[in-house]
């Protein structure tokens, strides 16, 4: 683009292509000319132009839609009829207006808003267990409500496919705990009460608690996630016109297989922990005879009992958590994982809350 | 076929086309071991409007999604201005793409920018323009497709009607002189779609756009195309080539003519009376 001036007036000439990637520098240089010959009538010249696009044609739009003084205005010659055309299209009242924007919203807003969010989630939640309780009554109390190859097609998902990570997490748990305890413990000779130790955290606490991490991390997410891509595909809608309970079908089955699940793969955890345990008290030189007779003395059957209703809860707060989100799920690339991430965080919070519950129940 | 052929290339001579902007040459294309389309050739002229037409499951958005690059052909080339998509590198397959305009069947907006901004993104990505100018270009782009008064409205918000308009404006962001659109008017109610043959006739009469079009709407095929391929699932082939009028009224094959007519299959027909 050329600037000359002619007499009382400014020509802007136009040449070559106008086009998305050529347009940037000759459109502030057409700005900056407008703003500096505020008061003079402007022609652009554009006999000479080959080529323009869209953005060539919102150029041309946006020299002739400038608010100038009569006498000052500016006029577009010798443009091609089909361009003046598109251009002369628009209205400029029609974009007076400025642009939606996205309003900065200052830290209090945002603390008042998650607590909104938090609140109308408890809410939700409350609705929701409410349901399934009467869906669980239903189940119990009458047949045809439960479809049980359901629950076990998914307890096998949930449960058989997550013991070799269970297995290790366990095993590497009883492991770290020994040995961390045991160095403490071997400074006061009392190495022997290690296995105590081992024994009362496994069964009472951790089997239970490291279980219900991964299965969240595992399971509760995939449950989120199943779930949320039906209701976003509208199979849950399909379901419902077709007079089935969402709660019924796709819930219930869920919170019965984590409640079954769970505590299985508790047990198995317990087991592998406490052989870690014992493996790292064979280097303090407490064979495994000896550690199983100290285990019987420290650890009664309601320390397991506690930690398999703990475990129970733990699944069935999994599950809940899961299934809620995923029905909660909304429309949107994102949401179906916001769910996902939204069920692991919430259910790990609640786990370590319950625990502390039954902590103090039990103290 | 020679006849359909010979109505296809008076066809493309009133386009006024020189060279094709889009050449697919012999091309075989399926998913895994289940082949569409084979030995399927056919040109796209400057200027012109083509539509892929079919029946469901016939391959058309496959179609359109192997010209495009999103899919590799089992066999045989597409060129576009000349230039092989299919042996390009990397670089040159982008710059190839980038002269394509897509309009997708359900508009692919993305979800977490509103209106505005997803029709300014392609300008965003490969322009230098200062923000007014984008966005001065974009609401200009959504008023031309009658979504002006949405701009600030997230997708999730609009029907699908809404989202394929809108799609087509950021399909045109960039200055693409070839644009393709996946089933433009399927949804749409009968005024908004003939608005949009509107638009698409005005877009190619003043601005030379050239347009692929994948659609099975009837009237919208009349209305807008220069050229139609019909496709057809159980041959893997291209049956038909030409004039949409003329494939209606004159074409020898008895499956292009009950498309054109919307005729059920004759087994139906007689249990219908």
């Amino acid at each position: 683009m050329t600037s000359t001036t002619s007499g009382q007036g400014i020509e802007l000439r136009l040449e070559g292509r106008v086009t998305a990637y050529t347009a940037a520098p000759i459109w502030q240089s057409a700005v900056d000319t407008l703003t500096r010959n505020p008061d003079r009538p402007v022609v652009v010249d554009a006999s000479r132009l080959e080529y323009v696009d869209d953005v060539g044609i919102a150029f041309l739009f946006d020299l002739v839609r400038r608010e100038r003084p009569a006498g000052a205005k500016v006029e577009i010659r010798e443009l091609a009829p089909n361009l003046a055309t598109l251009v002369r299209a628009f209205d400029p009242k029609d974009f007076a207006a400025p642009p939606p924007g996205r309003r900065p919203t200052g830290i209090l807003e945002q603390m008042g808003r998650a607590a909104a969010r938090q609140i109308a989630y408890a809410k939700q939640m409350a609705v929701f267990l409410g349901a399934c309780a009467a869906a669980l009554r239903q189940a119990l109390t009458r047949r045809g409500v439960l479809n049980w190859g359901d629950v076990l097609d998914i307890a096998t998902e949930a449960g058989a496919n997550a013991v070799p990570i269970v297995l290790l997490v366990g095993f590497l748990m009883g492991l770290i705990i020994a040995f961390e305890i045991g160095l403490v413990a071997r400074q006061f000779g009392a190495v022997i009460f290690v296995v105590n130790g081992v024994g009362i955290a496994m069964l009472r606490e951790l089997g239970a608690l490291m279980t219900a991490i991964v299965f969240a991390g595992r399971t509760g997410a995939a449950f989120a996630a199943q779930i949320g891509t039906q209701k976003v595909n509208e199979e849950v809608n399909a379901i419902t016109t077709f007079g089935i309970d969402p709660i019924h079908f796709l819930v219930l089955p869920r919170l019965i297989a984590a409640m079954l699940v769970v505590p299985l793969l508790t047990v198995l955890a317990d087991i592998v922990g406490i052989f870690g345990g014992a493996l790292v008290m064979a280097s303090f030189d407490i064979g495994f005879v000896q550690f199983y007779y100290q285990l019987l003395e420290a650890v009664s059957a309601g320390d397991f009992i506690l930690g398999i209703v703990k475990a129970a809860v733990f699944g069935l707060t999994i599950a809940a958590v899961g299934c809620q989100r995923g029905l909660a799920t909304g429309s949107g690339a994102a949401s179906v994982g916001l769910s996902a991430t939204s069920t692991v965080v919430t259910s790990i919070v609640l786990i370590v809350v319950i625990d502390g519950l039954f902590a103090i129940a039990t103290s | 076929m020679a006849h359909l052929r010979a109505l296809s290339n008076r066809a493309a001579a009133d386009a006024g086309a020189a060279a094709p902007v889009i050449s697919v040459r012999n091309l075989r294309m399926g998913y895994g071991s289940r082949v569409l389309l084979d030995n399927a050739s056919f040109d796209v002229y400057r200027g012109e409007i083509m539509v892929i037409l079919g029946g469901s499951g016939s391959g058309k958005s496959s179609l359109m999604k192997n010209i495009i690059g999103l899919y590799r052909p089992m066999a045989g080339d597409i060129l576009i201005d000349g230039r092989s998509l299919v042996t390009a590198g990397a670089d040159e397959r982008a710059q190839l793409q980038r002269r394509l305009g897509v309009m997708y069947q359900s508009g692919a907006l993305f979800g977490s920018l509103n209106l505005l901004e997803n029709v300014r993104f392609p300008l965003d990505q490969f322009t230098t323009l200062a923000l007014p100018e984008k966005n001065l270009t974009a609401r200009m782009l959504l008023r031309q497709v009658e979504m002006g008064h949405a701009e600030s409205l997230m997708p999730g918000e609009l029907s699908g009607g809404m989202l394929k308009r809108a799609g087509i404006a950021r399909a045109m962001a960039l200055g693409c002189d070839i644009l393709l659109l996946d089933e433009p008017s399927a949804g749409l109610d009968p005024i908004t779609g003939a608005n949009l043959d509107r638009t698409i006739l005005s877009l190619r009469r003043n601005l030379g756009f050239t347009f692929v079009v994948v659609t099975h709407e009837l009237q919208s095929i009349l209305a807008i195309a220069d050229r139609a391929i019909m496709l057809d699932p159980a041959s893997r082939s291209i049956i038909a080539e030409g004039k949409p009028a003329e494939l209606r009224d004159r074409s020898p094959d008895p499956r292009v003519r009950q498309f054109f007519n919307r005729q059920p299959d004759a087994g139906r027909q007689q249990a219908a009376s």
